[in-house]
């Protein structure tokens, strides 16, 4: 299973293994990482699941679809280069160790 | 919706507005979490249908449009294709037709872009307090709860102030469409086939498309390019532009959906601080960031849109039943938020709740609520001013619910309040 870390605007960092197959948001729900909300339930309506992807791993993380960039205009943070709806990245064993930080919101 | 205590028997006919007339019938609802989480109910004059009650299964079916479709109607009652078209909005679409609309409107009702509300609402809540710190003694739904969302919908919209009575009498009609209080339409007790091609089946739709089309013509004329309805005229991402019908069927949207659940949220959240001071003193202390947790708390608490429906699209099976393609399934929102495998003292209200699940606002599904922003900033804002301003509410006489399945709550609050 790949390990997935959230690092918290304020530092603190959380890490858990996620089973492949799993979006983001959802592993980040059930770590009860603060600030990761998804309120559509990974359906590309809230935009609530933001986070920022570390640079070493958007190669592998990719872009956004095209929907999903659309959605990335009404995050409640910045939105920056780095910046995915984590609802729309799926664990696979490719970004075992990924790294992503969260907004404060 | 709101009640420290329940009173229903345990057996209460979900089908029937009569079984909320004392408020939500949690102590059915708790029984059939328990017992019979998929659970059938027959419905007279029409097809019965399916209660899905725990929260653990919203959030699985919720998301699952391709399943549970919100393209055949999301009311409880019956609807025709015909009907179903003369009616719909993008809320009555599934994804991806339905993202392209929503898309479109996103950013107007994202927190960033509501925040900017922030000293005009405070303005509104300074002058109906003015209003009712004068009188001391009046009826909190009316002349506090409907006052706030009712001036809101006028900014957001774009409409004259002097027309904000009539749209909000009109969207009550809609919505309140099953309590003679509110129409002399009663859904289910008149025979409102004539208008069975307007929204909510009511003559009030049929009144809101007529001011919606001269609104649109009058903005048109000016050129005025400013507010949500414009947004919702450009065309989607696809080059497609929504069609004149869908137009008018979404302006009645919002006047029907940003109204009447924001009114009876804070009629709650009123009722709830006249039963427990405690609250009251919590909110004045302002400790512990209680004004970022506690809004979402008072709106899982009220859960004034106690139900959405869906329509199964194939035969399945949950809980041991057999679901069938073309029955209807409601989601009780309202079940969901009372579910103690979820949350700890469910009927209490602890206003730092985190993380706080709930899923007033249809969470766990592509039509999360599009103003649960502005509803929730609404309710905080209110309440900070009124915790300035305002030493003590009091109860002042019993308190009557709405006559409705669908829309849960308190419509008369007597209440005193005292200045600091
Ligand atoms: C506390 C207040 C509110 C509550 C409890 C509430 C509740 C809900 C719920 C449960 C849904 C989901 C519908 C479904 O699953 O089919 C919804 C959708 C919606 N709400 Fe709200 N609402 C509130 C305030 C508002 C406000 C202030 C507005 C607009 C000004 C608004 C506009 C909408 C719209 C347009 C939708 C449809 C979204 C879609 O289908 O994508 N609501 N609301
Ligand atoms: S959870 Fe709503 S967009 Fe990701």
């Amino acid at each position: 299973m790949p390990k997935v870390t959230w690092i918290l605007a304020d530092g603190r960092e959380i890490s858990a293994q996620v089973a492949v197959g799993h979006n983001l948001m959802e592993a980040a729900v059930a770590n009860n990482v603060p600030n990761v909300i998804g309120e559509c339930g990974g359906c590309l309506s809230c935009a609530t699941c933001h986070v920022y992807v570390e640079p070493d791993w958007a190669a592998k993380t990719g872009k956004p679809g095209e929907m999903e960039n659309d959605m990335l205009e009404i995050t409640t943070a910045e939105r920056k280069e780095s910046s995915r709806l984590s609802c729309q990245i799926v664990a696979t064993e490719e970004l075992d160790g990924i790294v992503l930080r969260v907004p404060q919101i | 919706m709101t009640s420290f205590k329940p009173v229903d028997d345990g057996h209460a006919d979900l089908s029937s507005h009569d079984a909320f007339l004392s408020g939500a019938p949690h102590n059915t609802f708790a029984r059939l979490r328990r017992e019979d989480p998929m659970s059938w109910s027959e419905m007279q004059g029409g097809k019965g249908f399916w209660s899905i009650t725990r929260h653990a299964d919203i959030m699985d079916l919720n998301k699952n449009f391709e399943l549970l479709s919100s393209a055949r109607g999301i009311r409880m009652e019956d609807q025709t294709y015909e009907e179903y078209l003369a009616r719909r909005t993008f809320q009555e679409t599934d994804p991806p037709e339905h993202s392209r609309t929503r898309v479109l409107v996103a950013k107007a009702f994202s927190k960033p872009v509501v925040a900017q509300f922030d000293q005009q609402i405070r303005t509104i809540c300074d002058s109906i307090l003015d209003d009712v710190l004068a009188r001391g003694s009046f009826d909190a739904t009316k002349d506090i709860a409907r006052q706030l969302p009712m001036r809101m919908l006028g900014q957001i919209l774009g409409t004259p102030d002097e027309d904000l009575d009539w749209l909000v009498e009109k969207g009550d009609q809609l919505i309140a469409n099953t309590d003679p209080e509110f129409t002399s339409l009663v859904l289910d007790k008149v025979d409102t086939d004539a208008y069975r091609l307007m929204p909510f089946r009511s003559p009030a739709g049929a009144e809101l498309y007529e001011y919606a089309k001269k609104l649109m013509r009058d903005k048109q004329a000016k050129g005025d390019t400013t507010g949500v309805l414009h947004l919702i005229l450009q065309p989607d991402a696809h080059g497609n532009v929504i069609s004149e019908t869908e137009f008018r069927n979404f302006f009645c949207l919002l006047v029907a959906a940003g109204n009447d659940t924001t009114r009876y949220s804070i009629a709650a959240s009123l009722y709830a601080l006249c039963q427990r001071p405690q609250l009251m003193e919590q909110l004045k202390a302002g400790d512990n960031n209680v004004w970022e947790t506690s809004p979402d708390e008072f709106i899982r608490w009220a859960s004034p849109t106690m139900h959405f429906r869906r329509t199964a699209t194939r035969d399945f099976e949950l809980h041991g039943k057999e679901v069938k393609a073309g029955d209807k399934v409601i989601m009780w929102f309202i079940s969901a938020n009372r579910d103690d495998e979820v949350f700890q003292n469910p009927f209490e209200l602890d206003l730092l709740r985190t993380p706080n699940r709930h899923v007033a606002f249809g969470q766990g599904g592509p039509h999360v609520c599009l103003g649960m922003w502005l509803a929730r900033l609404e309710v905080r804002i209110l309440l900070q001013e009124l915790v300035k301003r305002v030493k003590s509410i009091e109860q002042a006489g019993e308190h009557e619910f709405l006559r409705s399945n669908f829309i849960g709550g308190i419509k008369r609050l007597p209440v005193t309040i005292k200045a600091h």
